[in-house]
């Protein structure tokens, strides 16, 4: 008796614990979403002449309290945020010519930031000098660029929905929109603007056993055979007699994608020889380095000692890991190279599918200062010289 | 059974209800009614500003707040019912709300996978005939079926390894132990269950997953067998503890009457005490179980990550995905049918881990009835 009364009672003080944590949750959430809504009249950009971005094609500044926010948002791709982050925070930073080491040229320090002379030496802060070749007012205030830009980390496929939907201004994605969404390539060009900034030249990589038994070339088909399950055996592409380990990356990141399209021949072939997925290059490397028999792509920066990039042979034509020899997988050309994207969309406020404050952010990158502070600095291969003509081609036309 | 009532005695109910409703309207406070009248629709009109996101709903709840701390003040004792009778309305609310969303987000995928069943299209039925997991080549297949028997094979090799050693260590500590071990020991092994998922997933991880994979010549790391057995080791100490307190609150008339027949000790155990807390120890082990099923990260790290099912399908040698590691594993880079796909994971989980709750009431009402506990 005694013990079922003792029952019934625990039974009571639980579901009041319940009601009670439902309530203060309750009150959390209403706190919540109350704090959302005033987020965007306070963003500390507001006080600065900001601009109407997408009314106009030839936008003007206006006076300050003008309710469109002036902040500039990306999101998207592991891959890409290096790139993008920097660029975001030096954009922020909004350092002064007399820098030298962010920006600028510094005489006494003897710094110079590259591609200075390129730019025709301006004598203005970075945001300042960027922004304004689309017409925005400058601050000429430290920390306080005329608008700012934050970049979110997430995944490519993630990146492109996001943009797509409006949830930002820029998607950043490893993969192209069409292989990440699914689209065909007319809706892509109907509803996006693909600004490449960058390349990635994704390494073909394998443990340390399998690189010390000899195997340190593989042809392209003996890749596509591992990773369809037709070769499932290191004896039968000249190594020991032990079974591949082989591993993948989680569908609908960037590099799984760009790797079926380039090595595959298609982002949607299948690959039933995959025994693991990973959520991240870390992942990739970490069960490389601890298992052997192992095989794996990922992005460039993340390969050592025990995770070794292998060279590989094209049709003949055999691209090494190693920078001086004479087709590289640094060479834009290796098939595995992959363009690291910037979508932005295109509405009916800007036909063009890129406005001022976007166009002022990515014309960053696509100069020479951009190309190897952004994309060299992080281990990214930058784009060669025609290519960033085109890409400049893509941007609406400067104040 | 459905009283079929007829018209007239619908009427002389309704009567009823409102004679009483009037009742009450004339006997209370009108202040108290117009604070209850003002705190109802504030309450309803915060929740429908919820739904909507509309800014106006802290406003709405400032104003149920102030109602509620005004009642609290002046009329206590009509104030607490109909605050917790609110917030049981609220919280099952709650649960309906978060019930509904998983399942319209999951409509998708469900959709997607109808396939034919005697010739009548069946919603979902595609996710659990086929076994082939694949969100990227044409056509895409969304199978529930290697998750779910992931699932089932880490949950049978955790429930293998809790079940046993829990339930044997608690009738030691219980019965045999003297005091003083029992005493240090408990508190031992209910600080075990503190410890955070993540650091076994990380040990079986970097650890045992290259040593297994090592030792039994198994292509690369990830087994059903060792992730089972990390998740026993982490639903241990629950069942230990509930199933240390069930036998515990076996009455000690009991046990000395049946040792006053002449039985030994572990006579007295196997025949009284253990079948009289049986519904409690199986409680226990069904709540390590469910503990089992839903522990997510251990096996997301130590998985393989890949849905396929092993050849043969007791090969505990291979582990690929449980329904939890999949959610784990794939929400960041989902879109689409894919994301939809692991809201029906979800789903599963929830309805296993419902019957696995309904299963361990029904075992304890049925030892209840069995044992005339509830006289």
């Amino acid at each position: 008796m005694s013990q079922d009364s003792e029952r019934l009672s625990d039974a009571v003080s639980r579901r009041k614990f319940l009601v009670s944590t439902g309530a203060v949750s309750a009150v959390g959430l209403a706190g919540c979403s109350s704090g959302s809504e005033s987020t965007p009249t306070d963003e500390p950009a507001s006080d600065n002449d900001s601009n109407d971005d997408s009314s106009d094609d030839t936008p003007e500044p206006t006076e300050a309290g003008d309710d469109q926010p002036s902040l500039l948002t990306a999101e998207g791709s592991s891959t890409v945020y290096p790139i993008s982050n920097k660029g975001a925070s030096y954009w922020v930073s909004n350092a002064p010519p007399s820098d030298g080491e962010y920006w600028g040229s510094n005489k006494e320090e003897g710094n110079t930031v590259p591609g200075w002379s390129d730019l025709g030496e301006p004598d203005m802060k970075i945001a300042d000098y960027f922004a304004s070749l689309y017409g925005f007012e400058p601050t000429d205030q430290r920390s306080k660029p005329p608008y700012v830009v934050n970049v979110g980390l997430s995944h490519s496929g993630t990146g492109c929905k996001a943009v797509t939907d409006g949830l930002v201004d820029i998607g950043n994605s490893s993969g192209p929109i069409t292989a990440e969404l699914g689209w065909s390539e007319s809706k892509a060009q109907e509803e996006v603007v693909d600004h490449v900034v960058g390349r990635d030249g994704q390494p073909v990589v394998v443990s340390s056993d399998i690189y010390d038994a000899g195997v340190t070339e593989l042809t392209g088909e003996q890749i596509r055979k591992i990773y369809q399950d037709e070769i499932t055996n290191w004896k039968e592409v000249g190594g020991p007699d032990q079974s591949i380990y082989c591993v993948g990356r989680a569908e609908g990141s960037g590099t799984d994608t760009a790797f079926r399209l380039n090595m595959l021949g298609d982002a949607e072939a299948p690959m039933p020889g995959v025994d693991t997925r990973q959520g991240q290059n870390h992942g990739v490397r970490q069960v490389i380095q601890q298992n052997d028999g192992a095989i794996g792509y990922m992005a460039l920066a993340f390969t050592n000692e025990q995770v070794k990039p292998i060279a590989i042979d094209f049709d003949g034509t055999v691209y090494k890991p190693d920078k001086d020899a004479s087709h590289t997988i640094f060479d834009s050309d290796y098939p595995l190279n992959r363009d690291l994207h910037m979508y932005t969309t295109i509405t009916d406020d800007t036909p063009s599918g890129t406005d001022k404050r976007e166009a002022a952010f990515i014309n960053m990158f696509l100069t020479t200062f951009g190309q190897v502070v952004f994309v060299e600095g992080v281990n990214y291969i930058p784009l060669p010289t025609k290519d960033i003509e085109k890409e400049k081609g893509k941007l609406p036309d400067q104040a | 059974m459905v009283n079929k009532r007829t018209a007239s005695q619908w009427r002389t109910a309704g009567r009823r209800r409102i004679a009483a409703a009037r009742d009450f309207v004339e006997e209370t406070d009108p202040d108290a009614l117009v604070v209850g009248a003002i705190g109802t629709v504030a309450l309803f009109g915060a929740f429908v500003g919820f739904l909507l996101t509309s800014s106006y709903t802290s406003i709405a709840f400032v104003v149920f707040l102030a109602s509620v701390g005004y009642g609290w003040w002046r009329h206590q004792e009509l104030t607490a019912r109909g605050v917790t009778l609110a917030m049981t309305v609220a919280s099952s609310l709650i649960l309906v709300l978060i019930l509904a969303f998983i399942v319209l987000e999951a409509w998708p995928v469900i959709r997607y996978e109808t396939s034919e069943l005697l010739g009548i299209p069946v919603p979902g039925l595609g996710a659990f005939t086929s076994t082939s997991w694949d969100p990227r080549s044409n056509p895409n297949s969304f199978s529930m079926l290697p998750m779910i028997h992931g699932t089932l094979l880490v949950t049978a090799i955790a429930t293998l390894v809790a079940g046993p050693l829990g339930v044997a260590a608690a009738l030691f500590l219980s019965e045999i132990a003297p005091p003083v071990v029992r005493e240090f020991v408990k508190p031992g092994v209910e600080i075990l269950a503190g410890i955070p998922s993540i650091v076994y997933g990380f040990i079986g991880f970097v650890i045992i997953g290259p040593w297994v994979s090592d030792r039994f010549a198994i292509v690369g790391q990830g087994t059903y067998l060792f992730v089972g057995i990390v998740v026993g080791l982490m639903a241990l100490p629950t069942v230990v503890s509930v199933a240390e307190d069930a036998i515990n609150s076996v009455p000690e008339p009991m046990k000395s009457g049946s040792l006053a027949m002449g039985t030994t000790d572990w006579q007295t155990m196997t025949t009284i005490t253990i079948p009289a807390a049986f519904s409690g120890v199986s409680a226990a082990v069904l709540l390590g179980v469910g503990r089992a099923i839903g522990e997510t990260m251990a096996a997301t790290v130590m998985l393989r990550n890949e849905p396929k099912i092993g050849e043969p399908l007791y090969n505990v040698f291979y582990g690929f995905e449980t329904l939890t590691s999949v959610v784990a594993n794939k929400y960041g880079s989902a879109v689409g049918l894919q994301e939809s796909a692991l809201y029906l994971a979800g789903i599963i989980l929830f309805v296993s881990v419902l019957l696995l709750s309904v299963g361990s009431q029904l075992i304890e009402a049925h030892m209840h009835r069995k044992l005339g506990g509830a006289e």
